[in-house]
């Protein structure tokens, strides 16, 4: 049983390193503050952005990983973002997609919005809700070295497959930045046919 | 002389949806489209992929599209109300070319659906233009080829086209 002690849990970047060293040709949809500590970690022109849409990623990534069931398709979710819209868990389990992997970063706050807690934190298990929703295998870890170990299995089974990482509560407060001279293209409208270019190559 | 809107066999809309290329169908059920969508349940050339929320099925026709499909988003008038965040976060600011076909549900077919009583039909027509995004009633079979003619304007202006259907389909 994880301990989910905020003193005790890995960090963010810690359990990004965990997944960046196995990532190879996988589509990465990532939400919110991972995104750019992804980017960082793992370039690559297979890299969706979840931004300005909060709680789509993993419906964003489930559309991919149906429309490219030869392509493993990975989401980095966070636990607030996953609870607007709870109900794709559901969703997913319904298409039952076996190239997705869900990994839930739970540090139990908004970390954007001045970290408020997420309702229910101490007694949610989004590993659980996962497993009777209908996915095929899920899993928590408080623990980074646990979280590597076990991480190769994981990814050898077929999904869709949820992974909870208890993380530390971080200090990524979104502040805006100051309004551009000239109306700018959206990032959202400038990454995903990047990704959409880099599959029509396979 | 009165709008009337006129019911559209299942099949003929199944038909238009195959010549318009679509391949996937993302929906949340609507009453008003029971029928279609039971015939695309049983269409060979369809997926149907079914969401809880019509901001799930936003995403998912987004992602779809990322891996080159060209899907429908069906939802009912309510849905739209429900979507519009990720309508914004991804038509307009992804601009990603999502078709959508949402059923007006309680429209009094004698009247346009800018005069009728209900605010869920009356007020999705200003809903949509308040969001930028072109929309076209389909209020009878001669309209059916909006259905092509929308995938071709949303691809050609990057971002989403609507379909209003008009009345119940048969």
């Amino acid at each position: 049983m994880p301990d989910d002690a905020p003193e005790r849990r890995m960090t963010r970047d810690a359990a990004l390193d965990v997944l960046a060293r196995r990532r190879t040709d996988q589509v990465v949809v990532s939400a919110m503050t991972a995104l750019g500590p992804w980017r960082q970690r793992s370039p690559s022109d297979r890299n969706l952005f979840n931004l300005g849409f909060m709680g789509g990623a993993s419906t964003y990534a489930l559309g991919v990983a149906l429309a490219r069931p030869d392509v493993p398709v990975w989401v980095i979710d966070g636990d607030g973002s996953l609870l607007m819209q709870l109900g794709s868990l559901a969703t997913i389990a319904h298409a039952a997609p076996a190239n997705f992997l869900h990994v839930v970063m739970h540090n139990g706050i908004y970390e954007t919005s001045g970290a408020q807690p997420i309702p229910g934190e101490g007694r949610l298990s989004f590993a659980g809700m996962a497993r009777e929703a209908g996915y095929a295998h899920a899993a928590r870890f408080d623990d980074v070295e646990a979280f590597d170990a076990e991480l190769d299995d994981l990814l050898s089974r077929d999904g869709p497959t949820l992974v909870e990482l208890f993380t530390a509560p971080g200090d990524s407060f979104y502040a805006p930045a100051p309004p551009p001279a000239e109306r700018p293209t959206p990032a959202v409208a400038r990454n995903w046919p990047v990704v959409r270019d880099a599959l029509r190559t396979d | 002389m009165p709008t009337v809107a006129q019911s559209i066999p299942a099949a003929s809309l199944l038909q238009a949806l195959l010549d318009a290329g679509v391949q996937d169908v993302v929906a949340v059920p609507d009453t008003h489209q029971r029928t279609l969508i039971s015939a695309i349940e049983e269409h060979a050339d369809l997926r149907f992929i079914q969401a809880t929320t019509e901001d799930e099925a936003t995403a998912i026709c987004a992602g779809l599209i990322v891996g080159g499909r060209r899907p429908l988003l069906q939802i009912q008038h309510a849905g739209l109300y429900a979507c519009v965040n990720n309508l914004r976060g991804l038509g307009i600011d992804g601009a990603f070319p999502i078709v959508l076909l949402a059923g007006l549900l309680g429209r009094d077919p004698a009247k346009a659906p800018g005069d009728d009583f209900g605010s869920m039909v009356r007020l999705a027509g200003p809903l949509l233009d308040a969001l930028e995004i072109p929309h076209y009633l389909i209020d009878g079979p001669a309209d059916l080829p909006h259905l092509a003619a929308a995938y071709a304007e949303a691809e050609a202006r990057g971002g989403p086209v609507a379909l209003l259907l008009g009345a119940e389909t048969c």
